[in-house]
């Protein structure tokens, strides 16, 4: 009968299904690493780095998987509350207060006391990767800092200077926004402002430079002083009040920042190596680059980063170590930077011949500074910081309602 | 409706395949997801899992984000649901005519549905660009703006715009089941109404709509539940921005879920769609089964 | 008066189907077009809708380094997968809720609905513990599985209405001729039902064809359908748009052609004549 029929088909594959999974067994003497990354150009893999770690340690295999960006923490938070998570994966800073107050990550120190190559890794890059509570967790992996891109044609036209202070820099971006056909329309703006997702960066160079800060010395919170909503206050001026960025602003991404500058609507922005080729290519010498303005404070911009750590729940630490650090060693790093276009943790790649782009980056490695090793963070980043932004550029909320929801949110 | 006799296990054998593949794959996880709902589950603090009662609850209905996102899912799905059965309707009415070419019609206006959601929503949002939009160019050359718009900057354009993109992706859905409910009404009835004298508007009203009307009345009532569920389009268009002007309670849940780590919040808001849903439908559904002959 | 026949089909018919059709695929055509620009003529400042220098590049390395045959190979497999399955186990079930009344059977009915109102994104937890403990993940069952959580309630109600709008009587008449219930079924209302076990049938497929969260979180290097591969060129930094738009233009042809031979289907030869026969 054909009901029982499809009912048995299905029972049996069902069951086939389950069989046809049991019988792999791995060998008992490879050790398997599994490994977790994303990589922003779909056509890199990372099978050279692999085949070199396998050479020079046989006994390991590295199983990598490729994730893409937009899900990976999903995946991983998953992977990780489902009881499977991987040995090895690749991971940002933010995610440290929850991957570590959930007991999923293995603390590195040891393994790294005992570790030639870690005298070759820059000192900063150590501290701001170091979890507060002493331990290291993470394994750095590139370095990723924020700088301003500028139109060289546009300021020499104008007659303009590059901006170092958050005042020069509001003239500058003023005189840059102009009608350049007459009709009445503005048709460059003068800095590029990313609201959507991501654009905290934009806001922090602002924002944590003139006197706001997430947390001071003591752990209180340093976001609703006078000078800290005033602060915020400017930032929100850019867009409201002085209008030196498009009216897209809300909604403008990655994508976007990128398209005005290339086609000409904006004549500054921020954002880093990564973006340094396609701007390069479609502006030649017309682009440069330089360190971020100075707030009333002194400087800050954002340091993005990329880091490998190793699981808890892993049964082979060794191996997971050795692939960790394998990645961080100056030769090995290099070759991963030339796929990611950022630059390497290690001394020992730092380059005489930098161009613009590449010294706009080491000259700000001074004054970049991370978010908050709080398990709030990523919330903030993700999905807080946009919609309160987007409300305070709409008028919908002040500047001290604003700064008073985030810190509310990091004192929960 | 058959009478069947006692002990008559026909019927139940014939169901019981696709009641063990629900139970088994949705059932038990949905029982997890409502106990979440019961539960101080932030993910990232395992240690801190407990049953806290109402607790998520009584903080959802004192959340003004909570009564915003209501808001945008009923305007949501109103909007969405009646355009996208207006334009499928007449679509299907249009491709079940005879016509030159009627093939090809019928596999092009699939194409908004086959269309991946990540595709549409970024093409969508290429177009709605304020810059270099496809959109704003066409506006601004026929001379009906004088500047560009930045729809999804705009707090009350950001909706209504992400709306259109849905009633795009949505409408060949009903285009196609319709069509294919059409097709079942047997073409003697059109017939004996021309025999009898019946203009086309009275075949219409007096054979199309109630013999459709089973099928009508199904594919809107599913309908109504997938786009009050769906959330890509929106994440990737607006990711619920600016503000907190295109979030619709999926999203607002999802958000907390897999941003916020807070399962227990986001499940008691899941629960929530899932309540609302219900009652929306329950009138519906309690005719639709009256219908039954 | 041919004259006027022909015209009032073309207000009536021709246009209103132009209308419609370029509406769905504008903007696939502009997807298409984007995919042969070059990136940085997207950003001109003079608007052109026609790239100047068209290129192909972005097709030849979406299948030359990407892969994306076998993304489509899987996509196609998986959809095949879960539309055969779903509609082996949900027309009889809808059969059955159309044309018997029996204990329970409204209270059966419903939950159908009610679990399909439940937002998936929440299941995926136990979904993933599931599939791990089943050894499935990273394999075409996983995601058979999985879509089946949302395209069986669904087909369970379509088909259910489908067969509701199919009078009785032509059970009625066929078992009067000898046929069994299930002959009745089989012989008869199927054949009658077509367009829409067809049209169900196409729903499960395109859902799963487009289907992302799940594939995202059960699958990984084994399994890569094509919503997953095109998330994939969304970087953290950085978009591969070219990319991006080709394989999206792409991912909707399949489906499209696939389409072209089926609709055929959606036209039932048989109707009332069967009760006649």
């Amino acid at each position: 009968m054909k009901k029982t029929f499809v009912f048995i088909m299905v029972l049996v594959m069902m069951v086939s299904m389950v069989y046809a999974q049991g019988g792999k067994e791995s060998e008992p003497e490879v050790q398997t690493v599994k490994f977790w990354y994303h990589f922003d150009d779909p056509e890199t893999a990372l099978n050279p780095l692999i085949e070199k770690f396998e050479a020079e340690n046989p006994g390991i295999v590295i199983e990598p998987e490729r994730i893409s960006w937009d899900v990976y923490n999903q995946k991983l938070l998953t992977a990780i509350a489902g009881g499977y998570p991987p040995d090895v994966a690749q991971v940002k800073l933010w995610w440290q207060p929850q991957l570590v107050e959930m007991g999923a990550l293995l603390p590195l120190d040891d393994y790294i006391a005992s570790w030639d190559g870690k005298d070759d890794i820059y000192d900063k890059v150590w501290e701001l990767t170091k979890y507060s509570d002493g331990h290291q967790y993470y394994m750095p992996l590139q370095m990723v800092i924020l700088y301003l891109y500028y139109r060289t044609d546009m300021f020499e036209q104008l007659g303009l200077e590059l901006p170092k202070t958050r005042e020069e820099f509001l003239d500058v971006a003023k005189k840059l926004t102009r009608d350049t056909d007459g009709d009445g329309i503005v048709d460059v703006y003068g800095f590029g402002i990313r609201g959507a997702r991501g654009g905290h960066d934009w806001w922090g160079t602002f924002v944590l430079s003139s006197g706001a800060q997430f947390f001071d010395e003591d752990g209180n919170s340093g976001l609703t002083t006078d000078k800290a909503i005033a602060a915020n206050q400017w930032f929100i001026d850019l867009y409201r009040k002085h209008k030196v960025s498009p009216p897209t602003t809300p909604s403008d991404g990655f994508k976007e920042i990128i398209a005005n500058m290339v086609s000409g609507k904006t004549a500054m922005t921020i954002h880093h190596l990564g973006s340094a080729k396609t701007l390069e290519e479609a502006l030649g010498d017309k682009i440069s680059a330089a360190p971020v303005p100075m707030g009333t404070e002194g400087a800050w911009t954002s340091f993005g980063d990329e880091e490998n750590a190793v699981f808890a729940a892993t049964e082979v630490p060794d191996a997971a170590f050795k692939w960790v650090s394998f990645l961080a060693e100056a030769e090995n790093n290099a070759i991963w930077q030339k796929s990611s276009g950022q630059v390497s943790i290690n001394k020992s790649n730092a380059t005489s011949d930098a161009d613009r782009f590449l010294k706009a980056t080491t000259d700000s490695a001074d004054f970049a500074g991370v978010l908050p090793a709080h398990s709030g963070t990523a919330e903030f980043v993700e999905s807080l910081w946009p919609a309160l932004m987007q409300q305070a550029f709409a008028g919908q909320i002040t500047s001290e309602q604003m700064m008073q929801q985030i810190e509310d949110h990091f004192s929960e | 409706m058959n009478k069947i006799k006692r002990r008559d296990t026909l019927p139940y054998k014939m169901i019981t395949p696709a009641m063990i593949v629900t139970l088994a794959i949705i059932f038990i996880p949905m029982f997890r997801t409502i106990g979440y709902s019961f539960m101080n589950y932030i993910v990232y603090k395992p240690t801190e899992v407990r049953y806290n009662g109402f607790e998520n609850y009584k903080t959802i209905f004192s959340d003004p984000l909570f009564y915003s996102s209501l808001k945008n899912t009923v305007i949501w799905i109103v909007g969405i649901i009646t355009f996208q059965f207006l334009l499928g309707f007449i679509t299907a009415l249009l491709l079940n005519k005879r016509f030159i070419g009627r093939g090809i019609a019928r596999s092009l206006i699939l194409i908004p549905w086959v269309t991946p959601s990540v595709i549409t929503a970024l093409m969508w949002r290429w177009m709605y660009d304020g810059n270099f939009g496809l959109i704003n160019q066409i506006l601004f050359r026929l001379g009906w703006i004088d500047q560009f718009i930045p729809f999804l900057a705009d707090m009350q354009l950001a909706l209504p715009s992400i709306m259109f993109a849905l009633v795009w992706q949505g409408f060949p859905f009903f285009a196609i089941m319709l069509l294919a409910g059409l097709q079942a009404i047997p073409d003697e009835l059109y017939e004996a109404a021309r025999i009898d004298g019946a203009s086309t508007s009275q075949q219409f009203f007096r054979i199309t709509i109630p013999m459709l009307k089973p099928v009508i009345l199904t594919t809107l009532l599913l309908r109504i539940i997938w786009v009050a569920n769906s959330l890509d389009v929106i994440v990737v268009m607006t990711a619920g921005g600016p503000g907190y002007s295109t979030y619709t309670l999926p999203v607002y849940s999802y958000f907390k879920a897999y941003k916020g780590m807070d399962f227990g919040y986001s499940s008691a808001l899941a629960v929530l769609l899932t309540i609302l849903l219900m009652i929306i439908v329950s009138g519906y559904v309690r005719n639709l089964l009256k219908e039954e002959r | 008066m041919k004259r006027h026949h022909t015209f009032k089909r073309l207000l009536t018919i021709y246009l209103p189907v132009l209308l419609i059709v370029l509406f769905a695929i504008g903007p696939y055509i502009w997807t298409f077009i984007s995919s042969i620009t070059i990136e940085k003529e997207l950003y001109r400042p003079d608007f052109r809708f026609f790239p100047e220098h068209p290129t192909t590049e972005n097709y030849t390395r979406l299948f030359s380094k990407l892969d994306f045959a076998r993304n489509m190979i899987d996509s196609m497999a998986i959809a095949l997968m879960t539309a055969l399955v779903g509609l082996s186990i949900t027309v009889p079930a809808s059969y059955s809720f159309s044309r018997f009344k029996f204990k329970g059977s409204k209270v059966l009915l419903m939950q159908f609905l009610v679990i399909n109102m439940f937002p998936i994104m929440l299941l995926i937890v136990p979904l993933f513990i599931m599939m791990r403990v089943l050894g499935l993940m990273d394999t075409h069952f996983a995601l058979v599985i999985a879509y089946s959580t949302f395209t069986i309630p669904f087909s369970t109600w379509m088909l259910t209405s489908f067969f509701n709008a199919i009078p009785q009587d032509l059970d009625k008449a066929a078992q009067i001729d000898g046929c069994s219930r299930i002959g009745a079924m089989l012989r008869v209302v199927l054949p009658v039902a077509m367009p829409g076990i067809v049209s169900t049938g196409i729903y499960v497929f395109i859902t799963s064809w487009n289907e992302y969260l799940y594939a995202a979180i059960l699958t990984s290097s084994k399994v890569r359908t094509i919503p997953i591969a095109l998330q994939n060129m969304i970087g953290e930094y950085q978009i591969e748009w070219g990319l991006l738009t080709a394989g999206g233009v792409l991912s909707a042809l399949p489906v499209i052609i696939l389409f072209f031979f089926i609709q055929k289907q959606l036209i039932t030869g048989m109707t009332a004549g069967a009760v006649k026969g």
